[in-house]
């Protein structure tokens, strides 16, 4: 299933950095609102045009599936970094611990909109969590800024 | 903000030092510079605690003054563990690779910078990029001119003619250049990330300042440093930007799911965002390569942006080069690891010391200080926020006994970045800080709002207590005249 900007994500307080936490029906559903909550956080809120979609292969061997979130979002994090891509749409096509495939959608980031947006240095292991929690899922993550 | 559910216990040393007790895996205690106690349930103790697991740690797991909760180490810790035996952790010197401080004095009088406050801040931030993702204040590099950066750090950018003057380098922490960089474990990804970075300031806490320097404390070491009251001074607060993100990056992500690889140790490690692995390993062997070569390649970002800084303020206070008089002070690292030889327990040994947020504080007489303030110690330089205040300090014998050549860097958050922008809203900082003759210019109000002084603690309590540890001695204050933020 495919999710699109704007989707529920909360912001958790760290002294000197930010944490991204969110909840869904599923495991796939709680990674898309991630990396969707990690591209509003990249954005500043600002609207993010359709531009085009890519695959991506987040590979992490030996990984739980906080750490394969970790290493999907980094995928996410490298294409903002060198090519300003911000995801507008994500669709998680397969999670499991080790690995994921995402097709996600992506617009550009232009300074006039986005000029309030969080300068991301990293995905961070710290207190990241990706687990059951009641009838749905719950992770989060806290990122080095 | 969120806090450890789990109180950590805390022994009094002296009025300026709390020790964490050996317990559990622990192998050896934390000690903890404050300002009175900590509080028990700050998340940055149980880091303490945790660092001290590290395989190979000796002494103690240390916490500068101005510790404040980070990932895996706390900011402003300080571990040196052995080399043989002995861990390293990416975690453990951070993302941005030796992020780091310097100071270039001047010879211009801070009035005359004063007087022409909007002119200097518009010229420098017109001349070095800042902000999210800045780039493009020099040509893209080359996959040879970037070997050559990630090789030879500050030398590659006074080669190319970014410099204040001929001592820059002599003045600069390792002489701005760590030998064992080893460009071929950078990948092809942090090369991307950083080919047109060099010479950017990025975001965040970042900043270039111009100074008045307000008070001397100590003439003597004053004049050793070249620091004359009511001269303008400026300081550049940058590091390693996207190229040492990804170093680091790629070296915690090969280790946080194998931790067991390198036995029960390494497995047992209480937060994933310590993976590590042993110095001698392979995988050690890489990431310290990859690491020497970020912290070149911050270097040369530092010293890029000292020759752009000072053709800037020749321009804005239009004074040639001969009239602004400009000489880096030093140049100092704040996340690194650095192989360094200590005395423990009445030996000399070779150590790997992580830096997470601390300065390097050696003292008088040690060969590894420049000639030039060999007999004094070496600068240590802290900043302070951009409102208030910053400190140039000078190491000492103290330092080397107790916090392996260790000081703070800084002032230290207090307030959340959330918690800032909550306390700045409705307030225009920029007229603030206007009205108290500083002029600030940043990419967005934003960071103006997490980056308020309020935001950090009063760095002149962070450095009362390193004075009091006998850590370092104040040698003198800055007051900020202009700045740049990200």
């Amino acid at each position: 299933m495919r999710y699109c900007l704007p989707q529920p994500y909360q912001e958790l307080s760290h002294t000197a950095d930010v944490g991204l936490e969110t909840r869904g029906d599923s495991p796939e559903e709680t990674l898309a609102r991630l990396v969707l909550g990690l591209a509003a956080l990249l954005s500043g809120g600002g609207p993010v045009p359709w531009v085009g979609e890519r695959a991506l292969l987040a590979s992490a061997e030996g990984a739980d599936l906080a750490q394969t979130a970790i290493a999907a979002l980094r995928e996410v994090l490298f294409r903002f970094a060198v090519r300003r891509e911000i995801p507008c749409a994500c669709e998680v096509r397969r999670l499991a611990p080790g690995g994921a495939d995402l097709l996600v959608g992506f617009g550009h980031y232009r300074p006039e909109i986005h000029g309030e947006g969080v300068d991301v240095k990293a995905v961070t292991y710290h207190g990241a969590r990706f687990e059951p929690e009641g009838a749905g899922w719950r992770a989060r993550v806290y990122l080095d800024i | 903000m969120e806090r450890a559910s789990q109180p950590v216990k805390l022994r009094r040393v002296h009025d300026w030092l709390w020790e964490i007790p050996r317990e559990g895996a622990m192998r050896v205690p934390g000690r903890v510079y404050s300002d009175g106690p900590p509080a028990p349930d700050d998340p940055a103790l149980r880091q303490v605690a945790n660092v001290a697991h590290l395989p190979g740690i000796v002494k103690y797991s240390l916490a500068m003054p101005d510790m404040h909760w980070g990932y895996g180490f706390p900011i402003g810790g300080v571990a040196a563990v052995d080399l043989d035996g002995g861990a390293v952790s990416p975690g453990g010197v951070g993302y941005d690779i030796n992020c780091g401080v310097r100071v270039v004095t001047t010879g211009v009088d801070a009035a005359a910078v004063r007087a022409r406050r909007h002119e200097v801040a518009a010229e420098l931030y017109r001349s070095i990029p800042a902000g999210v993702g800045a780039s493009s204040a020099i040509p893209r590099l080359s996959h040879q001119e970037m070997d050559e950066v990630l090789r030879n750090g500050a030398r590659w950018a006074v080669g190319r003619g970014y410099a204040a003057s001929g001592s820059d380098l002599a003045h600069c922490e390792e002489e701005g250049r760590l030998a064992g960089a080893d460009p071929d474990a950078v990948s092809d990804r942090a090369r991307e990330r950083g080919a047109d970075q060099l010479g950017t300031l990025g975001s965040g806490n970042h900043f270039l300042e111009v100074d008045e320097v307000a008070e001397v404390y100590d003439e003597t070491l004053a004049r050793a440093f070249g620091l004359r009251a009511g001269d303008a001074a400026l300081q550049i607060h940058s590091g390693s930007r996207g190229l040492g993100y990804q170093v680091c990056d790629e070296a915690l992500a090969g280790l946080a799911s194998s931790l067991g690889r390198y036995g029960p140790d390494y497995a047992a490690l209480p937060d994933p965002q310590l993976a590590c692995a042993p110095v001698s390993s392979e995988a050690g062997q890489r990431y310290l390569g990859a690491m020497q070569a970020a912290a070149n390649f911050a270097w040369a970002n530092r010293q890029v942006m000292t020759g752009l800084a000072v053709r800037s303020l020749c321009r804005s206070l239009s004074v040639s080069e001969r009239e602004l008089s400009a000489a880096v002070l030093y140049d100092v690292c704040h996340n690194v690891a650095k192989v360094e030889e200590h005395e423990v327990d009445g030996e000399r040994r070779p150590l790997l010391v992580h830096r997470k947020g601390a300065t390097r504080a050696f003292g008088p007489g040690d060969p590894r200080v420049p000639e030039a303030y060999r007999e004094v110690g070496q600068p240590v330089l802290i900043p302070g926020d951009m409102g208030r205040y910053s400190y140039v300090l000078a190491g000492t014998a103290g330092a080397m006994e107790e916090t392996f050549g260790s000081s703070c860097h800084g002032a230290g958050r207090v307030l959340s970045r959330h918690q800032a922008l909550k306390a700045a809203r409705g307030r225009s900082l920029h007229r603030e800080l206007l009205e108290r003759g500083i002029e600030v210019i940043s990419r967005g109000k934003k960071t103006l709002g997490e980056e308020m002084s309020e935001a950090y603690k009063d760095v002149s309590r962070v450095v009362g207590v390193v004075e009091r540890a006998g850590l370092s001695r104040r040698v003198a204050r800055l007051e900020p005249i202009g700045v740049v933020k990200g």
